[in-house]
């Protein structure tokens, strides 16, 4: 088990910052998602042992963090939000001192500083100040720096933060990779599309509660919902489902109906057929994690 | 990974995706981290890999500290034959020019210290198996080193081109054997000091001009201090020292020279002549490096900030 909380809470003077979070995520590629405020950036502080919490427990791969953080942060890699890197020093020599504080002889830390900036498209400007770097590439030393002492687990604190769509594409393609070589990642961010492109697991929470978590796939799934495509005649279509006790309506050019079982999807099918419309497409439409999240977080509890 | 396709007497080559290799070796933990944050200080405070600007002042202050020992040197080779005892400094002295690396420390320990908190690069650190003390030892042990290595590498050479000049070196190395251990230990306890001091008020901003004129402020406003206080108290007959001089904590480890060459303070000393004057001054050295220990654990302790 990657991480396990127990009844983790994390109170300040003026706030709860996290509020009795129990969980237990498996290993893989784990997005936190959760608005601004939600608790997402304490609760990585938690993680890597840099605060107390006001009560609960944490394992983190397997160590318990109050016991032995230094264990706990030998196994972590650490990317922040906001700038954090040294402007009038190399990429090639910042990787490697961070490396070398992870642990690595001096040697092995140049070496791995070598390759990893390879790894993240840095080979031909590691010994280029940062401080002459786009947001793209220093993103990318960021990420660089928390791979270099190789990590069981990597936590990235919004990492296409202040990227061009683009640079998101690639910053989300090398958090992809990093499953493939057995590291797993816990990705904190508000923006639900990344998570839903590269996370296998997903943690939501909204005010320091736990919101919803699961295998994102799982989540996606209980939309029960159907997109049919008629071209322009989608007000007959509404109607004769209305007709048949289907609930539906117009949305984004398309028909979406509510259907409960494989019985209902061939009623969708036979009133198309019935009304005598041309079928472009019949879908199955997965939800959003956006859908999920406002749905969860604005249930009752 | 892809090889090119091969062909009969054409040069091979190939493409390499070294993609992901887990490290598989040793691995050190807080003494390592602090180990490798201290020789990235020196580095930093060297200007090592860092542009040619960045190295001028470490080493120009070097050469500066120096003059004094080369002069000596250069002196005693050219008088060598009319047996002259010209000695232009002598040791315990040259300790005393080694408080001109006050400038150096005003110049680096701001540059060493500030812009880990300016450019929030102090989380990426202590992410990393270290904690504040040891972020502490690191950078003070850095400065200290340099601030050791500066001030001793001119005695050394003092001391070597003395002897080699000297009618007999082997003489002189045994009629100065005490040399071997004053100036070391005085060296220490001013390089200790200076760096615990420069540290702990470079620790106080994160913007490096505002540490450097507070650790130059700090010298020169309790110099003033001292002064005044010294030459406005009471009459003190032909004793020249008062209580005041202890005011003066750039001077403060200058006493701890006299005790270690002397065995007392210097009677000539602004302290000269006050009562357990020495002790006083071994009683406010140890008060201030640990006023200024205290001040960067508190600053670097992190967590529950």
């Amino acid at each position: 088990m990657l991480l396990r909380l127990t009844a983790l809470t994390k109170r300040y003077p003026a706030v709860t910052a996290l509020d009795g979070l129990t969980l237990e995520v498996p290993r893989g590629l784990i997005g936190l998602v959760g608005a601004n405020g939600a608790g997402k950036s304490t609760m990585f502080r938690l993680l890597l042992g840099l605060t107390q919490p006001t009560e609960g427990h944490i394992q983190v791969c397997g160590v318990d963090v109050a016991a032995d953080p230094i264990e706990v942060r030998s196994r972590l890699g650490y990317m922040p939000e906001h700038d954090c890197l040294p402007l009038d020093q190399t990429a090639a020599d910042v990787v490697s001192t961070f490396g070398e504080l992870s642990g690595l002889p001096r040697r092995a830390a140049r070496q791995r500083a070598s390759d990893i900036l390879d790894l993240v498209g840095l080979d031909e400007a590691r010994f280029r100040p940062i401080g002459g770097f786009s947001t793209g590439m220093r993103q990318r030393t960021k990420l660089a720096q928390a791979l270099v002492g190789d990590p069981e687990l990597v936590l990235l604190d919004e990492p296409t933060a202040g990227l061009d769509p683009l640079g998101r594409e690639e910053m989300l393609a090398l958090v992809a990779r990093l499953g493939t070589f057995g590291i797993s990642v816990i990705m904190a961010t508000h923006l639900l599309d990344d998570v839903q492109q590269v996370c296998d697991h997903v943690v939501m929470i909204d005010a320091g509660r736990l919101v919803v978590a699961g295998e994102t796939a799982s989540l996606l799934d209980r939309t029960g919902a159907v997109t049919v495509d008629v071209g322009r005649h989608h007000d007959e279509l509404v109607a004769g489902l209305a007709r048949a006790g289907v609930a539906a309506a117009v949305v984004n050019g398309a028909v979406e109906a509510t259907v409960d079982g494989d019985l209902q999807l061939d009623l969708v099918r036979d009133v198309v057929a019935d009304l005598g419309l041309p079928l472009f497409r019949l879908s199955t439409r997965l939800t959003s994690l956006d859908e999920v999240f406002l749905r969860s977080a604005g249930g009752p509890e | 990974m892809s090889a090119a396709a091969e062909s009969p007497g054409a040069r091979r080559g190939a493409v390499y995706d070294r993609s992901y290799r887990p490290y598989e070796g040793p691995r050190g933990r807080r003494a390592a981290a602090t180990a490798a944050l201290y020789r990235a200080s020196i580095r930093r405070a060297l200007g090592l890999r860092r542009s040619w600007r960045q190295k001028v002042a470490p080493f120009v202050l070097l050469a500066v500290v120096s003059v004094p020992a080369i002069v000596n040197v250069g002196i005693g080779y050219i008088t060598r034959e009319r047996r002259l005892p010209i000695e232009i400094i002598t040791y315990r002295d040259y300790v005393g020019v080694s408080s001109a690396l006050l400038l150096f420390v005003a110049l680096v320990a701001p540059d060493v210290m500030c812009p880990d908190r300016r450019q929030r690069v102090l989380p990426l650190m202590f992410s990393r198996p270290l904690v504040g003390t040891d972020y502490v030892v690191a950078k003070v042990g850095s400065i200290t080193t340099i601030l050791f290595a500066f001030s001793f590498l001119p005695q050394v050479v003092l001391f070597v081109g003395n002897m080699l000049v000297s009618d007999s070196a082997l003489d002189y190395f045994t009629g100065h054997l005490d040399v071997l251990w004053h100036v070391p230990a005085s060296v220490a306890l001013l390089a200790v000091y200076y760096a615990v001091v420069g540290c702990a008020v470079a620790s106080l901003t994160d913007r490096r001009i505002v540490a450097g004129a507070s650790v130059i402020g700090l010298f020169l406003v309790t110099s003033i201090a001292s002064a005044v206080i010294v030459d406005n108290g009471p009459d003190r007959g032909p004793s020249p020292g008062s209580p005041g001089a202890l005011v003066n904590v750039l001077r403060l480890p200058l006493y701890l020279r006299d005790l270690v060459f002397l065995g007392h303070v210097d009677p000539a000393s602004p302290l000269g002549g006050v009562d357990r004057g020495g002790m006083y001054a071994v009683g406010l050295y140890v008060a201030v490096l640990g006023l200024g220990l205290g001040v960067l654990w508190r600053r670097y302790r992190w967590v529950e900030r």
